[in-house]
């Protein structure tokens, strides 16, 4: 064999999975070649890893017992077939029919019957230890309740539904053996009456443990109970409050996390109790060495039971803009505006009954969130960052304007998020907070729009710009308003994003796309200028009529040292609508140094343009001249004095 | 060679003695093969809670269908049942527990009472080590568990049951072929999922 040995190979020869032609051909490969026992030894080395669960489990004697137990319980009836005798069929129906009602009235089934029994025994040997050491006379109503007889079990076990008594029960069981575990059920809104059942008893040891001593003592988060999303739109940025309920043992606890396939900052992470502070000590965040994407908190409690915990944290992924739309009344001097915000959520993680903020404002951050997310151990120095593939994550939720989840499907979940919720406002010093009515859920992936405000009837101007120098020859349409009183907005500040403009196009009231732009934060009482993109149906036209020099100057030598330039332009402009326009004409003259005449009103712009206003009727044409003489060389002197 | 033989004849008395009704031979049976039958099942399930109701269901097979074992291996036919009933377990998911949060590592019963966690090897009880062992074999629990329910089954019968292929293609009920690939891609899926020691 000339060509080493690949992977595959060296696996089936080391298992012996291949023929033994080919064995002994690899055999033979490997004697002569060290590079591929090299390669076959740490193959080896890898797969040593797997006599770490080698050890066999013996089998205690109680479950040795119980198996033969089971065995002696008396085997399978002897099956009759009920098509033989139909009396039989009907009899044996109508008792499954009784029974399965009993039954479903019951709410109970064997597993359930079992498992609280297997719970009971273990817990009656729990509460024997317990009862040894603090005597018999002040057990609570959930330790007497175990301490009945064990023959009655199966018995409680049928008539008990998952009640209250039950799920305290289950708590104290693990408090007493001392671990640390997420609770369920109605105890979960117990966290005062459950922090009271364990009143310490035993010193808590001074010095913390290096470490879990096995993954079984760890915890991990159970579910949040509540969360709160700041969401910035100036940087990709999610502040994360949640609430989760923690049960505790009295003593040291670790709390393990992980972060694998979500964007979250692992070095921002913050835990702290909401109850019982003074007795709960978060004592460290540790980063075990060689586990990534895996944290895990040292917590020093007095207390044993339930605590509720806010842990908060930085994430990326989780964005939201603004969008509006406009539609202007027939005669275009009114518009109805709809804002709207889109939440985006390509976090990794599933937000669930989320209060939402959404901040506007910028925000000066050390490190992107992402990149902090994406290093290969915390406290890493930040790694690039994959352009790519963040870009495709971030457009996922947006194509072309529209969302992704529109595409799957899921438009219909949309329209009931349409209902206007009621989004609450206020300022902060640098930033503006946006509060969105009640609780969201944004699943990873998934895009929401939610109406943000709805103003009728904002008096509106239709304006028309013209400006060669920015523009070119095409006049330029603009809808312009005010985030004020008057125009029935000024609230709050408008934050950044796209207007799209529609107009009534016909009497039935369909709509016509007019234009749309981007628009900049507009704080109250400022002026809007929309810039809807050219207008076809405005045509503006400057024609060069005349050119000519003259007031030459001559320095010393003859040469000519300063002169005037003097061009009569006539402007043509067409409108075709069917509605009256504002129109701006702006020229600019290429020096700071000109004089103007003109029998049309004008304004001098700045130091370079002069602007003219003029409105035009429906479906007409105008035409106004101007001569420009511009004053070059020593001629500027002349004019500035 | 004679041990086993003897030790066969044992096993197929065993078996005849609880056809024929004596209890205290199907007790001899569980002691004899439940710590490698226990074994397998805690590699099949994700705890060894699951694993013991898993336990339970084998034998409880073993004991009503004992009329059908042909021979002459009892512990090919008995991990046959307990394959059959992991794969049912599995399948159906209706014992499936989170793992118990009860239990802590004793130091000075490593191998005791645990799966998932740490059975140490050695009693040195240093803690980084232990932790560092702890967190491998988590490693290694996961990688198997993350293996498809026959490529672990092929696994966990010819690497920890140190069955032989065509004793595993026999409890499995398929051909060697058949077996040495599903071997051959659980062990691919292993080697880029297992911890370096």
């Amino acid at each position: 064999m000339e060509n080493h040995l690949t992977e595959n190979e060296l696996i089936e020869y080391r298992f012996e999975l291949s023929s033994q032609e080919q064995q002994s051909v690899c055999s033979e490969h490997l004697a002569g070649c060290a590079e591929c026992r090299e390669r076959l030894d740490k193959l080896n080395k890898k797969f040593d890893a797997l006599d770490l669960l080698r050890e066999d489990a013996p089998v205690s004697k109680e479950l040795i017992s119980q198996v033969t137990a089971q065995a002696k319980q008396p085997g399978r009836q002897k099956f009759v077939p009920f098509y033989k005798s139909p009396w039989m069929g009907a009899v044996a129906a109508a008792l499954v029919a009784g029974f399965v009602l009993l039954m479903s009235n019951l709410n109970t089934d064997k597993s359930t019957q079992r498992q609280f029994a297997k719970g009971l025994q273990q817990e009656d040997r729990i509460v024997s230890k317990d009862s040894r050491a603090k005597g018999q006379a002040d057990t609570d109503p959930p330790t007497r309740m175990l301490a009945q007889d064990t023959d009655s079990k199966i018995e409680m076990a049928r008539a008990t539904r998952p009640t209250q008594a039950e799920a305290t029960t289950r708590i104290v069981a693990k408090e007493t053996s001392g671990m640390i575990a997420p609770t369920k059920g109605p105890a979960r809104d117990n966290a005062v009456v459950e922090t009271a059942i364990a009143p310490a008893s035993e010193p808590i040891p001074e010095k913390p443990p290096f470490a879990p001593a096995s993954a079984i003592e760890l915890v991990t988060l159970p579910r949040r109970d509540k969360v709160q999303l700041t969401i910035y739109n100036s940087a990709d940025l999610t502040l994360v409050r949640e609430r989760r309920n923690l049960t505790l043992k009295k003593g040291w606890n670790w709390l393990q996390f992980m972060w694998a396939n979500t964007l979250i900052d692992p070095t921002s992470l913050s835990l702290e109790p909401l109850q019982q502070a003074e007795k709960i000590d978060i004592q460290q965040l540790v980063f075990p060495a060689r586990l990534r994407e895996l944290g895990r908190w040292l917590i020093r409690s007095e207390i044993s039971g339930q605590v509720p915990f806010e842990i908060t944290y930085f994430t990326s992924g989780l964005s939201w803009r603004a969008f509006y739309m406009g539609t202007l009344s027939r005669d275009e001097k009114t518009m109805k505006m709809q804002g709207y915000v889109r939440l985006g959520n390509n976090s990794g993680e599933d937000y669930e009954n989320a209060q939402t903020r959404l901040i506007v404002g910028q925000v000066h951050i050390l490190d992107e969130i992402a990149q902090l997310a994406r290093r290969q151990y915390p406290y890493d120095r930040p790694g690039m960052i994959e352009h790519d593939e963040y870009a495709f994550k971030k457009d996922v939720s947006i194509t072309n304007g529209e969302y992704k989840t529109e595409t799957l499907g899921r438009r219909q979940n949309w329209f009931a998020d349409l209902k206007a919720k009621e989004i609450k406002k206020e300022g902060l010093s640098e930033y503006f907070l946006y509060t969105i009515e009640g609780t969201e859920t944004i699943p990873n992936e998934w895009g929401k729009r939610l109406l943000s405000f709805e103003a009728e009837d904002i008096a509106v101007e239709s304006l028309y710009k013209y400006e060669e120098q920015q523009w070119g020859n095409q006049a330029i349409r603009f809808v312009k308003f005010a985030n004020d009183d008057k125009h029935n907005l000024g609230q709050t500040p408008i934050p950044n994003g796209n207007v799209k403009i529609y107009s009534h196009a016909d009497e039935q009231g369909y709509l016509s796309y007019v234009g749309g732009t981007a628009i900049k934060y507009i704080p109250v009482d400022e002026e809007v200028e929309l810039n809807l993109g050219p207008a076809r149906l405005v045509k503006i036209e400057p024609k060069l009529m005349d050119f000519k020099t003259g007031n030459y100057r001559f320095d010393n030598r003859g040469n000519i040292a300063g002169w005037d330039e003097i061009r009569t332009w006539k402007i043509e402009i067409t409108n075709t609508r069917t509605l009256p326009i504002q129109l701006e004409i702006t020229r600019g003259f290429g020096t700071a140094y000109w004089m103007l005449q003109s029998e049309s009103p004008y304004e001098k712009h700045d130091a370079r343009h002069a602007r003219f206003m003029m409105e035009l009727e429906p479906r007409s044409k105008q035409a106004f001249e101007y001569t420009i003489r511009t004053y070059h060389g020593t001629r500027e002197e002349s004019l500035r004095q | 060679m004679e041990l086993i033989a003897s030790m066969e004849n044992t096993d197929k008395s065993l078996i005849d003695a609880h056809r024929q009704g004596d209890p205290a031979a199907f007790g001899e049976l569980v002691r004899r093969y439940g710590d490698s039958v226990l074994g397998y099942l805690i590699r099949m399930s994700r705890n060894r809670e699951q694993a013991e109701d898993l336990f339970q269901e084998t034998f409880k097979r073993v004991h009503e269908k004992a009329h059908t074992f042909r021979g002459p291996q009892i512990k090919g036919w008995l991990f046959k049942v307990a394959t059959n009933v992991a794969l049912d377990g599995i399948r159906r998911g209706k014992r499936f527990k989170t793992v118990s949060l009860n239990q802590q590592l004793d130091c000075d019963n490593p191998n005791g009472e645990q799966f998932g966690a740490v059975a140490l090897a050695d009693n040195s009880c240093n803690p980084s080590e232990q932790a560092l062992k702890a967190e491998q074999t988590e490693q290694v629990r996961r990688a198997i568990q993350s293996l498809p329910e026959r490529q672990r089954a092929t696994l966990v019968l010819a690497y920890y049951q140190q069955l032989s292929y065509p004793d595993v293609a026999e409890v499995m009920g398929c051909s060697v072929g058949t077996v040495k690939t599903q071997m051959f891609r659980a062990l691919k899926t292993l080697a880029n999922k297992l911890p370096e020691i």
